[in-house]
């Protein structure tokens, strides 16, 4: 059941961060034909900027799942998993602690800014393009939560928790390459 | 004391292994509401949004996309080839090779991690084949990977840029010269490796292959030739010469070389957006914590403090590089930047050290910081691909890592190294 959820919510989380890539790849291309046709899109920097912010908090939360985020888990590997627990716990707590109070701030500023609008695009609403951050922090705290039983049994184990730095050979490397054959 | 207790706190956070951004976020958090008490609150969704909207971080993604599409257009596997038919005739010639591809796929990734990921998959098991031990294949495609974030483009040095605010172009610029050094001593010391360990010969030189392979490869260069070219030309902006390698990679990779794997290429864009989250989560926090320095004029005092010890800019610059060693040691090259940058900038302008020549400092700092233990991101890649203990690969790992420290002290002492080609073009 679990399994099921973490495929479901990796799976959204993937094609809004492909899309906003290839989208943020296209607006960029886009606007320099622009300008270098002496057509410069007025609201080509702010709506990038956007995007790019959106990126940020989407692709925050699926590295949430993955536990992609820069930390460093050297201490608590080093700890015996009767007080590794416990310190994973508090850890934990406060991470979601951030983000809940994150997602609050950021209803409020939603209320605050009322009916203000992009500079350059003025029928975006501000409302719309800040939404990002309190959906950001509850997409985080929904990857965080998904992910947590699986830290849990790294915890458990004698090996610890794995880091973001413990990668394995990447797919997209030819398969002859990890069998050892000639380049 | 606040201050004392701020970095206190953000230590044991980070040592609780709540990650770096978040415990920059929640320390930030904590001070602001001793400082500013709960009317500041709705501050911080304002921050972290702004945060994640500094303009000329649009690169970061776009170079990480670039990046992932050559790594599945065919580009690797004929640099690879080119490489060898240049260099591979001498004795130790695959592992030269290996350091000469690194240095051409620098031109056109700024990762070191994607770096050795793409070349270390294919060369390491090669140089393993062809009777190198493990240890010493992991050890050269490691240090050569590090050459990616010295030799634009360069991710930390789009970082460094912004948080200095600094020219990103320049930086680039002053990265030329010491990525060519790196790579020129890592090859000579290959050689020297493999003469005394009778490694063997890769290829016969033969002027014919070297073309037919150069013809092969000749797209691959013209990538870089174009996106490096518009933005040192003034053409184009770093920014929009990351959203041209991205349309020129897939042109090569999809209409050229006809090679692009969709599947992995989507799980190569997965990846990247993964990483510029990760990067830019931080640069958002870090935004945070940069209102409650302000505020508290931290780096200003830090300055202060050091220049009455000192204003050499020399006995500075060797302050600097030891701290950036050791923070280097214990913590990921963007977290080192986002976190040490905006401190130290005031005491880098105090002595009156260039930003460009700096951020050029700084960068093979955090190089040589990625190859080592414990936070070592390129070389446990390198290890996970060869799959060779840590240890044994850094006992040789420790002569490549020596390079690039001499290259290091030579650019700091010697700052014409890295900003002969910035005055050259920028006077």
């Amino acid at each position: 059941m679990l399994a099921r959820y973490q495929n479901i919510f990796k799976k959204v989380m993937e094609y809004i961060v492909i899309f906003l890539m290839i989208s943020l790849s296209v607006l960029v291309v886009v606007a320099v034909i622009y300008r270098k046709s002496g057509m410069s899109l007025s609201w080509y920097d702010e709506v990038a900027s956007v995007m790019l912010a959106w990126l940020t908090y989407y692709a925050s939360a699926l590295a949430a799942l993955t536990r992609g985020h820069i930390g460093f888990n050297g201490l608590l590997n080093a700890m015996k998993p009767s007080l590794r627990i416990p310190t994973l716990l508090i850890g934990e707590a406060l991470v979601i602690g951030f983000f809940i109070l994150l997602a609050w701030v950021g209803v409020e500023v939603l209320v605050i800014l009322g009916g203000d609008n992009l500079t350059s695009l003025t029928w975006v609403p501000t409302r719309l393009t800040q939404s990002v951050i309190p959906i950001g922090a509850v997409l985080f705290i929904v990857g965080q939560l998904l992910s947590f039983p699986d830290m849990w049994r790294q915890a458990m184990s004698e090996q610890g928790i794995a880091g973001h730095e413990d990668v394995e050979i990447p797919d997209e490397v030819p398969q002859n390459a990890r069998e050892g054959e000639s380049p | 004391m606040i201050i004392f207790l701020m970095f206190v706190g953000l230590f044991l956070l980070i040592m609780l292994n709540v990650p770096i951004a978040i415990a920059l976020g929640i320390t930030a958090v904590i001070t602001m509401l001793i400082i500013q008490g709960t009317a500041a609150l709705p501050n911080i969704a304002l921050v972290m949004f702004d945060g994640a909207t500094k303009f000329p971080l649009l690169a970061i993604p776009l170079f990480i996309f670039a990046g992932a599409i050559m790594n599945t257009g065919g580009i690797s596997k004929r640099l690879i080839a080119f490489a060898s038919a240049l260099v591979g005739f001498v004795k130790g010639g695959l592992a030269m090779a290996s350091t000469a591809t690194s240095m051409f796929f620098a031109e056109m990734s700024g990762s070191a991690v994607a770096d050795v990921a793409a070349l270390g998959s294919i060369l390491i098991p090669a140089m393993k084949r062809k009777g190198y031990p493990g240890p010493f294949a992991a050890a050269v495609m490691s240090s050569a990977a590090t050459i990616a974030v010295i030799i634009p483009p360069s991710i930390p040095m789009i970082l460094y840029a912004v948080m200095s605010g600094s020219s990103v172009v320049k930086i680039f610029v002053a990265g030329i010269i010491p990525g060519i050094m790196c790579g020129l001593a890592m090859m000579g010391l290959s050689y020297g490796f493999a003469v005394r360990r009778n490694y063997p010969v890769e290829e016969v030189f033969q002027l014919k292959k070297v073309w037919s392979t150069f013809k092969e490869a000749s797209w691959a260069f013209i990538v870089p030739i174009i996106i490096l070219g518009g933005i040192f030309g003034g053409f184009v902006t770093a920014t929009e010469g990351a959203g041209l390698a991205v349309l020129a990679s897939l042109f090569v990779g999809g209409v050229i070389y006809r090679e692009i794997n969709w599947e992995h290429l989507k799980e190569a864009t997965i990846e990247g957006g993964i990483s510029t989250g990760v990067v830019m989560l931080l640069v958002a926090a870090s935004a945070l914590m940069g209102t409650i320095l302000t505020e508290l004029q931290i780096p200003q005092q830090l300055a202060q403090q050091i220049t009455d010890l000192t204003t050499n800019k020399y006995a500075v610059l060797a302050m600097l590089n030891l701290f950036f060693l050791v923070v280097g040691c214990f913590l990921h090259s963007a977290a080192a930047i986002i976190l040490v940058v905006p401190i130290v900038m005031p005491l880098v302008h105090a002595v009156g050290i260039d930003p460009v020549h700096f951020g050029l400092i700084v960068t093979l700092n955090l190089g040589i910081g990625q190859q080592t233990p414990p936070v070592a991101s390129v070389l446990i890649t390198a290890c996970s691909v060869a799959k060779a203990d840590i240890w044994e690969v850094s006992k040789v790992n420790v002569w490549y890592v020596g390079c690039i420290f001499i290259v290091l002290m030579m650019c700091t002492y010697i700052p014409a190294i890295p900003m002969f080609l910035v005055n050259l073009f920028y006077g």
